[in-house]
């Protein structure tokens, strides 16, 4: 379609990050509520300290509650669906509507989850939608430009949330590959020394994570 | 008979299409923006091929003449001088914009995309409501219902010889490519907060241009540019406008828009870009010069209007003001001001306390009314919960102007949810339905 708007050039970057960590922490959740439904106590602490996010939860049963349905916890699932509807809604005639009705329907079943007994079950299918809006980006998006920015938004989240959750190095060095394959594919325009050091620090004997989260954080221009 | 068995068992299928599709529209209630799903309904309003080639006829014999009317009223105004609308009329209108006079715009088209409401009357006539000449909505979704009524119900399209009306984005960029002065066509929106944003970014999408907003555009030199990431610039050469007049350009209209484009008037007027629709337009459009339209298409066409108003009086004539003020418990009255349903009063419905006042309203500000007989149409059929109920609908007709003016072959069908109520407007709860024009 031409030249993009600074706003959609950073809408798209964004749909792409937050749909991934909407897919990963659902990930991560999923495993561990199907973990505390025996568990009393204390455990989602762990949790919280892997994404590195602040325990404001009272309990368990709290923390599930909020940290998957609260649109008031920042760091909440649904809240991070609803930043990625925010962009996706703005963005109808670069992505298409058959792409953006993905993201609603992960909405749908968001509240569907949220009034039921069995939220796992919506979950998987919150990952489907995902996984199908993926599918559809690259399936139904003819721009080659949009296409990039959705997957380098959706692959700097990852190397983000891996980085923060200490992956181990071989799936850092899969993420930073991947990236760096993908970064120069859009006209995004970002540091070649940083993405340098990134790669460096991947290949590094022992990662200094904190320093690739930095760098990943502070790379491209969005 | 078209059998609607199919379609109807496939009611639920098409909801949760519409609601995948997000398929909605906003609504502020308390000051906090929502959005809702436009309320569908399955029966379809069917217009038989001769009916809607009459209908046709007469669509496009009173745009013609309203466009003619606009280039007349901001340029030579014969039509004034030789005493056909009274001045008053004109200068006295909010749609009247000063600065568009003297202005031609390109190709000479004004009113591109025309929204003309009609009712069915129960004598079997259709009956102008009003003229939409300046941002009229609608027709997204009649098009893209259309789709998934197939996709639901194939065999019924495979049945009935129905026009297809997926061609309206396509009709819309062909009005555009013609009023073009060089560059690209955009979609220009104030935003995710409009009512009418789905349409905005589906029309978008549909046409393949960029959807804006003021952020996006810059006027340099006496042309319009959209800016895009990494300083990029492409000229544009017509913009579809979905913002109203006095918000486009903060140097020429509302001084406090922070939505418009400054300086985009001054693009315009020296010919270099194509406002879809033109800016003054309202001035057609006013429910008191809609009085005059038939005698408009007379005076410019030397044609008897095919299409007839609702029986109309202005209270600014001495003789319609005593008939008002006489039969004011039969009439509608609607201040001219308003839109959306707003303003509109009927006599009937108030109190003497109200009636008083709203009669010494008309008196002492005659200009600011018009009244109308209450006309008797025809209810159509709508699934409510406990069946199917019959509920007033008008139908809102898209004409759309390039060298010549093109109906839409559908229409936006709009129904009262409410059986006791007149108004059919999305944002007073009423629905929709997809308008069928029968090919055979």
């Amino acid at each position: 379609m031409g030249i993009k708007s600074v706003m959609n050039t950073d809408r798209l970057y964004w749909l792409g990050r937050y749909s991934e960590r909407v897919y990963t922490t659902l990930k991560l959740f999923s495993r561990s509520f199907d973990y505390l439904i025996e568990q009393y106590g204390d455990d989602h602490k762990a949790f919280c300290e892997s994404l590195e996010i602040p325990d404001i939860y009272r309990d368990k049963d709290d923390f599930i509650d909020r940290y998957a349905f609260s649109l008031e916890d920042p760091n909440s699932i649904i809240s991070n669906l609803y930043r990625a509807y925010d962009n996706a809604i703005e963005l109808r005639e670069e992505i298409g509507s058959e792409t953006l009705s993905f993201i609603q329907i992960a909405i749908y079943e968001m509240s569907a989850a949220k009034r039921s007994e069995a939220p796992l079950l919506h979950f998987q299918k919150i990952t489907d939608a995902i996984l199908a809006f993926w599918g559809c980006v690259d399936d139904q998006i003819d721009d080659e430009n949009t296409r990039n920015i959705i997957k380098i938004g959706k692959r700097i989240e990852r190397l983000d949330l891996y980085a923060r959750l200490k992956k181990e190095p071989r799936a850092i060095r899969r993420e930073v590959k991947r990236l760096a394959g993908r970064i120069g594919r859009s006209d995004l325009i970002y540091s070649q020394d940083d993405l340098q050091k990134i790669i460096d620090l991947a290949n590094a004997p022992e990662l200094d994570y904190w320093e690739i989260i930095r760098l990943v954080e502070q790379f491209v221009e969005c | 008979m078209v059998n609607l068995d199919k379609l109807l068992a496939s009611t639920a299928d098409i909801n949760g299409l519409l609601a995948r599709y997000g398929v909605k529209f906003g609504i502020y209630k308390n000051g906090e923006f929502k959005e809702q799903l436009f309320p569908y309904d399955p029966i379809p309003r069917i217009i038989g091929k001769e009916e809607f080639a009459y209908l046709e006829r007469g669509l496009k014999q009173r745009v013609k003449a309203l466009n003619l009317f606009l280039k007349d009223i901001y340029n030579e105004k014969k039509i004034i001088a030789d005493g056909v609308v009274p001045a008053d009329f004109v200068y006295a209108a909010s749609g009247y914009l000063a600065p568009c006079e003297g202005i031609i715009p390109p190709k000479e088209v004004y009113s591109h995309v025309s929204g003309i409401d009609l009712v069915l009357g129960k004598d079997g006539v259709w009956y102008i409501l009003e003229d939409n000449l300046r941002v009229p909505s609608g027709a997204s979704y009649p098009t893209i219902v259309r789709g998934l009524e197939r996709l639901c119900s194939p065999r019924t399209f495979h049945e009935t010889p129905i026009e297809d009306n997926r061609n309206y984005p396509q009709l819309l960029n062909a009005v555009m490519d013609y009023v073009n002065t060089g560059g690209i066509n955009v979609v220009l929106t104030p935003g995710r907060y409009n009512a009418a944003y789905f349409e905005h970014s589906y029309l978008a999408e549909q046409m393949s241009v960029p959807l804006v907003t003021c952020n996006d555009l810059e006027v340099e030199g006496d042309y319009l540019y959209f800016t895009g990431y990494a300083g990029r610039k492409e000229r544009v050469g017509a913009v579809y406008r979905r913002i109203s007049d006095e918000y486009m350009d903060p140097l020429t209209f509302n001084p406090e828009s922070l939505i418009g484009i400054p300086h985009i008037f001054d693009v315009y007027r020296k010919g270099n870009v194509a406002l879809l629709n033109t800016p003054g337009n309202g001035i057609a459009d006013d429910k008191g010069i809609y009085y005059f339209v038939p005698k408009m298409i007379e005076y410019y066409l030397g044609e008897e209007a095919i299409l007839h108003n609702a029986p109309t009086y202005l209270p600014f004539y001495k003789e319609d003001r005593e008939y008002v003020l006489a039969n004011f418990d039969s009439l509608v009255i609607k201040d001219v001001a308003e839109a959306g349903g707003y303003g509109v009063v009927f006599g009937n419905k108030l109190t003497a306390e109200e009636k008083e006042r709203f009669i010494s309203m008309i008196v002492n500000e005659p200009r600011r009314f018009i009244a109308q007989e209450v006309i008797d149409f025809c209810d159509i059929p709508i699934l409510d919960k406990d069946g199917q109920v019959e509920r007033k609908a008008d139908l809102r007709a898209f004409v759309l102007s390039s060298e010549e003016p093109v109906v839409w072959k559908s229409g936006l069908t709009r129904f009262s949810r409410n059986p006791d109520s007149f108004i059919v407007n999305s944002s007073q709860g009423g629905g929709f339905k997809d308008t069928w024009v029968l090919s055979q």
